[in-house]
């Protein structure tokens, strides 16, 4: 099995709503592309799992002072995308079945994804009213409908992102695992904040 | 599949003499049941059986073929029914699959050689099929205990020690049996096949499946969501089985669990998650179409239990209908002036006996309310049996029972087909299984 990077899963996932970000493999690109953002970024060392609990993320980075730490931490490149915040963090994945074959989840991201384990689940391709009715099923159903005035998340967009992994899992045999963790919920509308692609060596 | 669940003619290969042996059992089963068809025993030591001269093999093609031989003797006997042209061969030997990779080639071979020859074949390793005929059951099993009487119940199971536990379970509650068929290790006919020709039966109306894992996953999804009839999975094996090395959040949450989920869903399956919920629902699903509401009245003279099932409704999905003013009224005349007559209606045990029928009556008919779970504990008094069977029978509306020691009104409900279960979660738990999705 071989974990791909984020940059390169994000890659095979294609045409995904996502904050503005790049892959920098100098500081000076990296300052480049954080000048054309107008707030703060985040910062990400390349090619290693568990980011967050080894130091690998900067919020709110002062390039300058960590581009190189991140370098180090990982391939030699440091990703750097726009910061951005939203209401809610879902988790979206898709795997292969032996019996089944490919199969999604959807549900409550971030890091209670695995405390609560608040997925739903779907077979690839869903149908029509699938998802919709998928999220009712979570214990954050209200959540997706739109909490204390905040806007529904928007079911359309969320599975275009469904259907991206369903169609990655469908045209390569080797692509065993797909997360898609966090997509961050902004105004209702999805942000795919990570990545991770699993293919069977 | 037809030659399997109503065969005209059958063949025992494996027809022994000594009564200790599997064969000699079938072959008794075959000839003492319902089974009015062409019996062929067929044993190379040749001689006599159960009144039936053997045959070494067979000369002309039978329907379906019975084969309970030593493992080593059965692809030969395959080959021996193959040949002869029969329909469909059913392989009961055990000793193949389940064994190893030699036992899983002789297993493919067979299934093989059955394909060349247009034979369907069933198991290794399986206990046969049971089918009703017109005069009771074709009984080509090694169960020599069936169900009191034919009904509308189809049993698929993978594992033949659970297809023991139904038939007992049916004899038990009085459940009728339309087919029962033991896949074992399923080398050509799948839980599928039999699942699509079931769903064509006119003599099944509802199916349960026993399943540990699904040999052609989507193909179930599909044919499952087209059939017409409820069909309930009781599925083995949750955690065990998918136990993976996960390398995503996404493998670990999903687990063996969510691909089962995500297909049960897709194909509206009524899934239990244990042999009692499993059976529960077959019951009631033999007595009713699966067309009940969601908002349920609980009746009872039993404050405490009602509570419980009052609980357990809730944790269904389940609503507890607010009742009209007018059945309030109603209710308040008829019961004493400390009777509940809110939703759990707990009329209590001080209710005159007379008020009963006109009680039951008003609840059922309340507009509001789509469905009943009775509750009583301990108070047999035979106008409650006979108003709630009354109201149904007038209203049409679904009832499930919990009772405790009430034989006649037990008895009452029984004769008018209402399903009765051994506890008030239960009885609230088999009626949201006649609860459409």
């Amino acid at each position: 099995m071989r974990a791909l990077n984020e940059w390169e899963s994000k890659l095979l996932l294609g045409e995904l709503p996502k904050p503005r970000e790049t892959l920098t493999r100098t500081l000076s690109e990296a300052l480049v592309f954080s000048a054309s953002v107008a707030g703060p970024v985040v910062a990400k060392a390349v090619g290693l799992a568990h980011k967050s609990d080894r130091g690998a993320v900067v919020l709110d980075a002062d390039l300058s002072a960590c581009w190189q730490r991140l370098a180090g931490l990982g391939d030699g490149s440091v990703l750097v995308a726009e910061q951005v915040r939203g209401e809610l963090e879902l988790v979206a994945g898709g795997l292969r079945d032996a019996q089944f074959g490919p199969v999604l989840t959807i549900g409550l991201g971030g890091v209670a994804a695995e405390v609560f384990r608040d997925v739903a689940f779907l077979l690839s391709p869903t149908e029509p009213g699938e998802l919709e009715k998928a999220t009712a099923r979570l214990l954050s159903a209200p959540l997706f409908r739109g909490w204390r005035g905040r806007p529904p998340v928007n079911l359309g967009a969320l599975g275009s992102i469904l259907a991206a992994i369903g169609v990655l899992l469908e045209a390569d045999p080797k692509v065993s695992e797909v997360d898609v963790n966090p997509i961050l919920i902004r105004d209702g509308q999805p942000l795919v904040l990570d990545a991770l692609v699993v293919k069977d060596s | 599949m037809d030659a399997i669940f109503r065969p005209r003619s059958v063949a025992v290969y494996g027809a022994s003499r000594n009564p200790a042996k599997l064969g000699h059992r079938l072959l008794r089963n075959v000839l003492g049941g319902g089974f009015e068809g062409e019996v062929t025993a067929v044993n190379p030591a040749g001689g006599e059986v159960l009144g039936l001269a053997t045959v070494p093999g067979l000369e002309r093609p039978v329907d379906l073929a019975l084969i309970s031989v030593p493992a080593v003797f059965a692809e030969a006997a395959v080959v021996d029914a193959a040949r002869a042209g029969c329909a469909a061969a059913i392989v009961l030997a055990s000793g193949f699959g389940e064994t190893g990779a030699a036992g899983r080639e002789v297993e493919s071979r067979m299934a093989a050689r059955a394909r060349a020859a247009c034979m369907r074949l069933v198991g290794p390793n399986c206990m046969g099929a049971v089918s009703r005929s017109a005069t009771g059951f074709f009984n080509g099993s090694y169960f020599w205990r069936l169900p009191q009487r034919p009904g509308n119940i189809s049993l698929v199971s993978q594992s033949g020690a659970f297809g023991g536990m139904f038939l007992a379970e049916s004899r038990r509650r009085g459940l009728g049996l339309a087919r029962f068929l033991s896949v074992g290790n399923s080398a050509e006919v799948v839980e599928t096949d039999a699942l699509e020709w079931l769903a064509q039966d006119a003599a099944t109306e509802v199916i349960g499946l026993f399943v540990e894992a699904f040999k052609q996953g989507r193909r179930f999804v599909e044919v499952a969501r087209a059939c017409p009839k409820p069909v309930v999975v009781l599925k083995a094996g949750r955690l065990g089985a998918g136990a993976r090395a996960a390398a995503s959040h996404t493998g670990s949450l999903v687990g063996s669990r969510g691909a089962v989920e995500a297909a049960f869903q897709r194909a509206g399956i009524i899934e239990s998650v244990t042999s009692d919920d499993f059976f529960d629902s077959l019951q009631v699903l033999s007595a009713r179409r699966r067309t009940a509401g969601r908002r349920i009245a609980i009746v009872t003279i039993s404050g405490g239990p009602s509570v419980l099932a009052a609980d357990a409704a809730e944790r269904a999905g389940l609503e507890l209908a607010p009742l009209a003013a007018k059945t309030v009224t109603e209710l308040r005349r008829l019961a004493p002036s400390f009777a509940a007559t809110g939703n759990p209606i707990d009329l209590t045990p001080q209710c005159p006996p007379d008020g009963f029928q006109p009680a039951l009556r008003a609840v059922f008919s309340d507009p509001a309310v789509e469905g009943v779970v009775a509750v009583n504990c301990g108070l047999d008094v035979q106008e409650f049996g006979l108003g709630l069977a009354q109201a149904q029978g007038e209203t049409g509306k679904p009832v499930t029972a919990f009772l405790l020691d009430v034989p006649r009104i037990e008895q009452q409900l029984r004769s008018a087909g209402l399903p009765v279960l051994p506890s008030p979660e239960r009885a609230v738990a088999a009626y949201a299984a006649l609860v459409p999705p």
